[in-house]
């Protein structure tokens, strides 16, 4: 295993079911509205604000990565993705990817709600066989509100090479 | 059966890294991406969960029936790809939420998301409430 990917499965074991938390501001329809726009979404219930039966796309919030305001250079890695978005990962020379979600909404997101993200890895494995060993780490996130709760919930895998 | 097809060009990645504060360069850059092992600039997972998520809430009628949605992505695609997401009911059919049967209206869906060339690029299923 290449020393970098073994400082990451350290770390990643190291940081284990520790909790962080995360605000991501206050959620605007018209900002989920515009994210169902990017999505290619034609249902006017997720893409029209003034609609009687508007929603906040349920993928919005999930898709979210930071709130509102400039992220400071301080916070990227190299290659964009935010320092701190795959646990144990950040300053070290690896590859990664998104392996995939595992989503479960509990109550449709209400608009103008201050939203926060809780994010703790659960599991951290090898995979594959040398020289292309690689890790699979899963991490828990939650996601509500003071006035609704908890919203949604997800499982993501994030692999590390 | 019913698809969701999409054809996300590098202006939508761009518009949807926006929306969501997405900064990752193997969206944007396609040198960088190549410098990654890639073809090019590829689809966020996200926006692949989106069409999963969009295929669920058009067989069941309403957006707020999806309960929860799952997937594994299995290939990358890039701009310009034409993505199609099939729907089909499992064998398993009326589950609870815990996946287990019940007669509470609870249905699974199998989602499968291919590529123009056929490749499967992600493969999920969805549980929904169902109005039929």
């Amino acid at each position: 295993m290449r020393p970098a990917l073994r400082e990451a499965e350290a770390r990643a074991l190291a940081s284990l079911g520790h909790t962080g938390r995360r605000s991501l501001g206050r959620v605007r329809a018209v900002d989920a509205a515009a994210f169902a726009e990017a999505a290619g979404e034609s249902d006017p219930r997720l893409t029209d604000p003034a609609h009687p039966g508007f929603l906040l796309h349920p993928m919005y919030l999930v898709s979210l990565l930071r709130g509102p305001g400039p992220a400071g250079q301080e916070e990227l890695r190299p290659d964009g993705m935010y320092r701190d978005e795959v646990p144990g990962t950040d300053g070290l020379d690896v590859l990664l990817m998104a392996g995939g979600q595992r989503l479960t909404w509990h109550a449709p997101l209400l608009p103008e709600q201050e939203l926060e993200r809780t994010h703790r890895l659960d599991s951290v494995h090898r995979k594959g066989r040398r020289p292309a060993e690689f890790l699979v780490l899963v991490v828990h996130k939650t996601w509500s509100t003071p006035r609704q709760g908890l919203v949604v919930e997800a499982d993501e895998t994030f692999l590390v090479r | 059966m019913r698809e969701v097809r999409f054809t996300p060009d590098q202006a939508a990645l761009d518009r949807f890294g926006a929306s969501t504060r997405n900064s990752h360069r193997i969206h944007y850059e396609a040198d960088f991406a190549r410098e990654q092992g890639l073809d090019g600039t590829v689809v966020m997972a996200q926006l692949h969960g989106c069409l999963l998520f969009r295929a669920a809430a058009r067989w069941a009628g309403d957006p707020v029936r999806v309960v929860s949605l799952g997937w594994h992505n299995r290939a990358p695609s890039g701009p310009g790809a034409e993505l199609t997401v099939t729907v089909s009911v499992s064998e398993a059919g009326a589950v609870s939420e815990a996946g287990a049967p019940a007669g509470d209206g609870l249905v699974r869906l199998e989602l499968t998301e291919t590529g123009p060339d056929g490749a499967v690029c992600c493969l999920g299923y969805a549980v929904v409430r169902s109005g039929r």
